[in-house]
């Protein structure tokens, strides 16, 4: 069967070392691989890069590291405006710009919505990550940015070998393995576990009893009036609700019995953390 | 390119000081070709990193073949700082320092000249060698405020247990983690470092992620939110300077409780009773209000680590930075003795040299060793800061680096008169208020550079630069802890020549009697032989090998099987024979023998006015992935990717500032102020700004007065020098001090 190549980025794994993006730089600068890519020059383009991304407020605060290297989309817009086919894409999947039909297309750049094209002004040609085909040519298994990854974050292989690392964790991870930006449609080969999304959380303190931790308290995350989560808080008083959508209208409805209910509202344009929410006692009218 | 290239040879050696400029430790093939390493990566066989590298590592190639390396040696030809220079042979460099030095010697005493060196790497041996060999005792981290790196630590627990100990990640095991002896630690306490950047210590970051992706759950002890933090199953975001504080608290909940191993307590260790005495002054909420920790957070983490077994601790440089250091961290190594975390799979295992090789001096008894008792005797009174410090003069072989840079400015008690300054960038790096240092090393008559790149300090003060080799290109001996490892040369840039062939070329020219090695292979030839090994023999393993079973520097439980004492007995390597809770050194170097916990020297507790004018907490010294200490910043690849000196401010602090990131701004405090380009962050808790070390700016002018910027962006003018902890050892403020951050105001800049 036809090989098609596939990569799995887990976001939860990189800790941002950069060793993607260093041997990259290594295999691809001052080196040309004659049918498959011309040297990438020596600053300004990042074949593989990694978005650090830092969220929430103090003191709760999140940490992550997301790795993009081109796409190799299967529907790759950038195949369909170049002239001449100078962007093809091979049996394997892989997406190639011929650097000598390519000469002067920009619009190679623009065609891609996930900006991982670039741009060499010397050279007058569009470049990219091209999953280090030349190597994989010669029997290499992985291109050497999975090969230098330390944690495993990246994993790299044959979606149709049902046997491969790759289609092992497709199969086990389902339902936690996306795409960046689904909505262009493009079917990007390079999938993610455990994009950051959004997050709200904050902390339940019972106003008559400040020093002792509101663990328990049931916490409901709704939206146009549906109840979309509902969680209990730790043993801290803590809640969170991770994974949602962003630029969303969300309304936090803390419970507890002999408790005033409270409502807050949120919107999930930025990760939130609410701070302290005090629940007041109800009083208790004499008869 | 990998797979049709055809190397010349594929060298197999050690990762360890100048190009990646780490602690070192890993594996790495470089692939050569006419002459030229072309590539390196880390190699799969070696059980330390097992085929993994770095940023670092991966543009070496950048680092060894930069345009701006020097790469013969050089005299000055103008005024120091004019940046004048002209080349001269190793034969005329030589000549002229053994002649200047003698001459320095003959006038005013061989102690009058300081032997200075930077971080843990390859450097300690040679540099001890020359230093003794020269005859002076004044070997020392020149600039370092209190030592504060790792040899608190190590002080320490050498106090405690006899022995020093580190966080078990299998890393003394051939097999790593299929080794069916270890298991992993069920609890891992991250305290005060941020190791995947850097690895240091010893310690490959990754093997904490390895523990992770195995079941070890951590409690990172971090005022910043790191990758590590943000993944704990409890982080104790502390205020800096308070960990003294926050072990005792713990120990206070672990031993009330009644959580810690009564067993292993009573057989085991001496002092327990004065020790649980000690720490009820500590109860949860003193220790809630003093660290900024909520208690419930830290309590239920005590307990966790109480409770899992085995749970092991490793820390970082932070806990040599707290005021009376030596105690802080005499507490954190109580919580694996009373634990009984003590030597055993997943616990903290006892360290030594591996194979008992020495190839770096970490103590007296192995300088005596190595060089001799009687002459470590001789020089011994005369060493900067023996006198004041009991501590310092009998623990490890450094002068005190305070009062070092002190008796320059003074000459009291006698003169200093020289320097040779070998791969530490003072004045761009470590230094402790660096005018201070700067003032001190202009008024020296002689000053020898060893580097490999001009950086502030060569320019400001050598008189001659000699040019020294990175790890690809030379032979070396690693015996840190583990695995014994050769580095062994690939290549030569260069008229280049590595630290140890430097030195004992001049070693030998002043104390012939004393170098009896032809080269410096003969000489790791007779520091293996303890091992059965030559280091040919070594380089051909592959460049390392395990210390065997039943080896006394191969784990575990030796205090059972008698494996660590002299006599052989079972026990610990102390008086007592036990794990010293009450320290028996301590008290023999006339200090409490219990931990206690002191406010830093400014805090808003200790110095409350200050806080209302600098209400800041000014943290320096984080790791970034792609430079180590002073380093790097002329790599490109690297630069790219952290390319500005910045601070890191919380998004609510720079709110109210009117700071927007991105934008240049003052860090100032009563010292002075410094130049840096803010990073709005969530990483940073409101009351605690974070701005990265050693930086200098290559790219810029050289020559005085600019001297690549420091006077502008170098962090550590702003933290004093003299607030060494009572031992001498720790204390270096370069956490803790106060600051305020001010918006550059147009015309000002």
């Amino acid at each position: 069967m036809v090989k098609k190549y596939g990569m799995i980025v887990d976001i939860t794994r990189c800790n941002g070392c950069y060793n993607c993006f260093l041997a990259c730089r290594d295999e691809f600068c001052g080196n040309d691989y004659p049918g498959y890519s011309v040297a990438q020059p020596f600053s300004g383009q990042f074949w593989v890069k990694v978005i650090e991304k830092e969220r929430g407020q103090y003191p709760k605060v999140k940490v992550a590291y997301t790795v993009i290297p081109c796409m190799q989309c299967e529907k790759p817009s950038c195949v369909d405006v170049s002239s001449n086919k100078a962007v093809y894409q091979r049996l394997d999947g892989i997406v190639i710009i011929d650097p000598e039909k390519a000469k002067g297309q920009k619009q190679i750049v623009n065609a891609c919505p996930y900006r991982v094209i670039y741009w060499n002004e010397e050279k007058n040609i569009p470049q990219k990550c091209t999953f280090c085909a030349h190597l994989l040519d010669q029997g290499w298994k992985e291109p050497r940015c999975v090969e230098s990854c330390p944690t495993k974050a990246l994993v790299f292989g044959d979606l149709n070998d049902p046997d491969s690392e790759i289609s092992r964790i497709i199969a086990t991870a389902k339902g936690k393995l996306e795409v960046l930006h689904p909505e262009y449609g493009l079917m990007p080969k390079v999938q993610y576990i455990g994009i950051p999304k959004r997050f709200v959380a904050g902390e339940v303190v019972f106003r008559d009893k400040k020093d002792e931790c509101a663990a328990g308290v049931k916490v409901t995350l709704s939206s146009k009036g549906n109840a979309d989560k509902v969680t209990k808080t730790d043993n801290y008083g803590d809640f969170e609700f991770e994974g949602l959508d962003a630029d969303k209208d969300y309304t936090v409805s803390i419970e507890h019995s002999g408790y005033s209910a409270k409502k807050v509202k949120v919107k999930t344009n930025i990760d939130t953390y609410l701070g302290e929410i005090l629940l007041g006692k109800i009083a208790v009218k004499n008869k | 390119m990998a797979g049709e290239q055809k190397w010349d040879k594929v060298v197999r050696t050690t990762v360890w000081s100048a190009g990646a400029g780490c602690h070192g430790g890993c594996g790495a093939k470089l692939f050569v070709k006419d002459g030229k390493v072309m590539k390196v990566e880390g190699d799969e066989d070696h059980p330390w990193n097992q085929g993994r590298s770095c940023p670092r590592l991966l543009s070496l190639t950048q680092y060894m073949y930069h345009p701006d390396r020097v790469t013969y040696p050089l005299k000055r030809a103008g005024e120091r700082g004019e940046g004048k220079w002209v080349r001269i042979s190793w034969e005329e460099a030589f000549d002229t320092i053994v002649q200047r030095l003698t001459e320095i010697g003959d006038k005013y005493g061989r102690e009058s000249v300081l032997f200075c060196q930077g971080t843990g790497r390859d450097i300690g041996g040679p540099i001890s060698l020359l230093a003794y060999s020269y005859g002076s005792p004044n070997w020392v981290q020149f600039g370092l405020s209190g030592q504060s790196c790792y040899t608190p630590r190590l002080v320490a627990m050498f106090a405690t247990m006899g022995d020093y100990a580190v966080a078990d990640a299998s890393q003394f095991l051939e097999k790593r983690y299929n080794d069916p002896q270890w298991t992993p630690p069920r609890c891992i306490i991250v305290w005060g470092q941020n190791p995947p950047p850097t690895c240091p210590d010893a310690f490959f970051g990754h093997w904490i992620v390895d523990c992770m992706k195995r079941g070890s759950q951590l409690i990172v002890v971090d005022p910043r939110v790191t990758w590590l933090a943000s993944r704990g199953k409890y982080h104790l975001q502390i205020r800096p300077g308070t960990d003294g504080a926050l072990a005792l608290g713990m120990m206070n909940v672990i031993i009330n409780e009644g959580l810690y191993d009564k067993d292993f307590v009573d057989k085991w260790t001496y002092g327990f009773d004065q020790l649980k005495e000690r720490v009820q002054e500590y109860t949860p909420d003193n220790v809630a209000e003093i660290t900024w920790i909520p208690k419930e957070d830290f309590i239920a983490a005590a307990r966790f680590y109480a409770t899992s077994k085995p749970a092991a601790i490793h820390w970082g440089m932070p806990i040599d930075m707290n005021p009376q250091a030596t105690v802080v961290a005499q507490a954190i190594s109580h919580l694996w003795c009373i634990t009984g975390n003590v030597d055993i799979p997943g616990g903290n295992v006892i360290a030594r040299p591996s194979h008992g090789v020495t190839a770096y001096p970490y103590s007296t008894a192995e300088l005596e060793r190595l060089y001799g008792q009687e002459f470590i005797k001789n020089i011994l009174s005369r060493k900067i800061g023996a006198s004041r410090y009991p501590m310092v003069r009998d623990f490890r072989h450094w002068a005190q680096p305070d009062l070092a840079v002190d008796q320059v400015l003074s000459g009291d008690p006698y003169p200093i008169k020289a320097a040779w300054i070998q791969t530490t960038n003072i004045l761009g790096g470590q230094a402790a208020d660096t005018r201070k240092h700067y003032e001190a090393l202009k008024q020296l008559e002689f000053i020898v550079v060893v580097d490999l790149f001009h950086n502030p300090t060569s320019m400001a003060v050598a008189d001659i630069f000699l040019p020294a080799a990175t790890f690809a290109e030379k032979n070396s001996l690693r015996s840190w802890w583990t695995p014994l490892s050769a580095l062994v040369k690939a290549v030569q840039v260069g008229e280049c020549k590595s630290d140890w062939e430097i030195n004992l070329e001049l070693a030998r020219r002043f104390n012939p009697k004393g170098v009896p090695w032809k080269d410096v292979k003969e000489l790791f030839d007779s520091r293996l032989e303890v091992s059965g090994l030559t280091f040919d023999q070594l380089a051909e393993k592959g460049s390392w090998e395990m210390a065997r079973e039943g080896h006394p520097s191969k784990p575990y439980r030796r205090y059972e099987k008698g494996l660590l004492r002299p006599d052989g007995k079972p026990g610990f390597s102390t008086s007592t024979g036990k794990l010293e809770l009450w320290s028996k050194c301590y008290e023999g170097w006339g200090l409490d023998p219990l931990p206690y916990f002191e406010e830093p020297p400014e805090s808003p507790v200790r110095t409350p006015e200050l806080w209302e004018e600098y209400p800041l907490i000014l943290v320096s010294g984080a790791r970034s992935s792609v430079f180590f200490h002073s380093e790097h910043r002329m790599i490109p690849w690297l630069r790219e990717l952290d390319p500005h000196p910045v601070v890191e401010i919380n998004p609510q602090t720079a709110r109210e500032l009117n700071i927007e990131d991105g934008e240049w701004v003052y860090i100032e405090s009563k010292r002075g102020q410094v130049k840096r380009k803010a990073k709005v962050t969530p990483i940073v808790p409101p009351w605690l700004v974070m701005a990265p070390h050693g930086w200098w700016l290559p790219e810029t002018q050289g020559t005085e007065p600019y001297l690549f910027g420091i006077w502008d962006y170098n962090i550590n003018q702003l933290i004093p020098t003299g607030c060494q902890s009572q031992s001498g050892y720790g204390g270096g403020a370069y956490k803790t001090m106060l600051c305020r951050i001010t918006k550059i105001k147009e015309g000002r800049e």
